[in-house]
């Protein structure tokens, strides 16, 4: 008896307390009796063990006493965790970038991009952590969500998002310039800089230069992205996410060129923000080209910001038209 | 040999989703007398119904929260057995699923018709 004691002990292992004694004595006589009627009072331990191969694994014989108990979050719950899940990625990504701008801007000096990106790298996992443990929670008390009492209306389907549709011009005129520019500084590295038009100087761009590897790479991700988006004819998750991907490296590659270029200023002697009449008075081609391009990558990376809001924006927004509407978000604990 | 393992995985699926939805109507429709678990395998085995013990006694159970069955512990005989039996509520379900069940048989028994001979 004592495999037949083990068997019964680890299938109570994988019920809910409750119902673990009952279902487990229940079980025992049920195969005592399988076991006498099939092998006669004295069962060998080969003929026990013959048959509760037959029963079949402890796990799955709990699992089918409580089907639901199988589940960290079940079926009925999943889809308003995957909305959830993209609202807090989505809230997180917001937070941390807008800090990330606020702080280059209103404290120029104290910001990392390592830091930035070390903190979103572990606040992302520690967000969808507190959902899941949320989750699981509801899942282990058998929460359901309110919806089966609200009566469906056909007419209340969303719009099909037309957002998914790319603007094939948008596109081509990203494509070209794209190329342009990476051909450019990939063939003619030494002309990275600016000419001056009085005298006609030409004074090339130490920090770009310095970051040309990660430019180019960042310019032809953009490229191939944006002919296979050429080639589907609409956006994807899958391209949001790419998209998004490559934004994010576009705005650390900035924030790593406004960098250079504000220690560049500073080392050559201008901490101001802005491009004054003074500088210009000066004649200093050189520290007014700096400025320039700095202006010009600031404006970039604001830009790629709002980007990245609006494509943060849209994901949200077809998951929320393809799952279930927030008025919906009604738990009931039973 | 891939595809052979594969059709067969399929079709032993395929049957036991056809088996699953029939098995609540045979477990109702022998428990108008008590019977404890395994006495109930042996009487649908006997008329030809074969079912696993893993997939009757979590139905049992699942049928007596829905307040079909009733259901004790009997320790009069050589050890305690939880015997079953069918509720006043699972009787009129029994009755409703019986005549939807002939319904069903009659359905298919047409749509089948044209077959017939080849599943024979």
């Amino acid at each position: 008896m004592n495999l037949l004691d083990r068997y019964i002990h680890e299938v109570g292992r994988h019920l809910p307390r409750k119902s673990r004694s009952d279902i487990q004595a229940e079980l025992r006589s049920s195969f005592v009796d399988t076991l006498e009627d099939r092998f006669g009072q004295d069962a060998s331990e080969e003929q026990t063990s013959e048959l509760l191969k037959e029963f079949g694994q402890p796990r799955d014989i709990a699992a089918s006493y409580h089907p639901q108990s199988q589940y960290l979050i079940g079926p009925t719950l999943y889809p308003i965790f995957r909305m959830v899940i993209w609202i807090v990625i989505a809230a997180v990504l917001g937070a941390q970038i807008l800090a990330w701008g606020i702080g280059i801007f209103v404290d120029g000096d104290a910001f990392s991009v390592w830091e930035t990106l070390a903190s979103l790298v572990a606040s992302v996992p520690a967000s969808l952590g507190w959902v899941i443990i949320t989750f699981m929670i509801l899942q282990y008390f058998d929460a359901k969500p309110d919806l089966e009492n609200q009566p469906w209306d056909p007419t209340m389907l969303p719009e099909i998002d037309t957002d998914q549709e790319i603007k094939r011009g948008e596109l081509i005129v990203g494509l070209v310039f794209g190329t342009l520019i990476l051909a450019l500084i990939t063939l003619f590295p030494q002309w990275v800089g600016f000419i001056t038009f009085p005298g006609g100087n030409f004074y090339p761009n130490p920090v770009i230069l310095d970051y040309l590897v990660l430019i180019q790479v960042s310019l032809l991700a953009t490229i191939l992205m944006n002919i296979y988006l050429f080639w589907k004819g609409s956006w994807t998750f899958l391209t949001r996410m790419i998209k998004l991907g490559l934004d994010a490296f576009g705005v650390v590659i900035l924030a790593f060129l406004i960098q250079g270029h504000n220690a560049w200023l500073a080392a050559n002697g201008s901490t101001s923000f802005t491009i004054s009449i003074s500088l210009i008075e000066s004649n200093n081609w050189e520290l007014v080209g700096m400025h320039a391009f700095r202006l010009a990558f600031v404006v970039a990376f604001i830009v790629t910001i709002i980007e990245i809001f609006a494509t943060i924006y849209r994901m949200v927004r077809s998951k929320m038209a393809s799952n279930i509407s927030a008025k919906d978000f009604v738990l009931k604990v039973e | 040999m891939m595809i052979n393992n594969t059709q067969s995985e399929q079709y032993l699926k395929l049957t036991q989703e056809l088996r699953r939805g029939i098995l609540v109507l045979a477990a109702l429709s022998q428990l108008e007398e008590e019977k404890y678990g395994y006495a109930l395998i042996n009487s649908l085995a006997e008329k030809g119904l074969d079912i696993e013990q893993g997939t009757l006694y979590p139905l049992l159970r699942r049928l007596e929260t829905q307040g079909l069955l009733q259901s004790e512990w009997n320790v009069e005989g050589s050890r305690p057995r939880r015997y079953y039996v069918i509720s006043p509520e699972g009787t009129q379900t029994l009755e409703k699923l019986t005549g939807e069940w002939r319904e069903i048989t009659h359905v298919m028994e047409k749509l089948l018709a044209g077959i017939a001979n080849k599943g024979e």
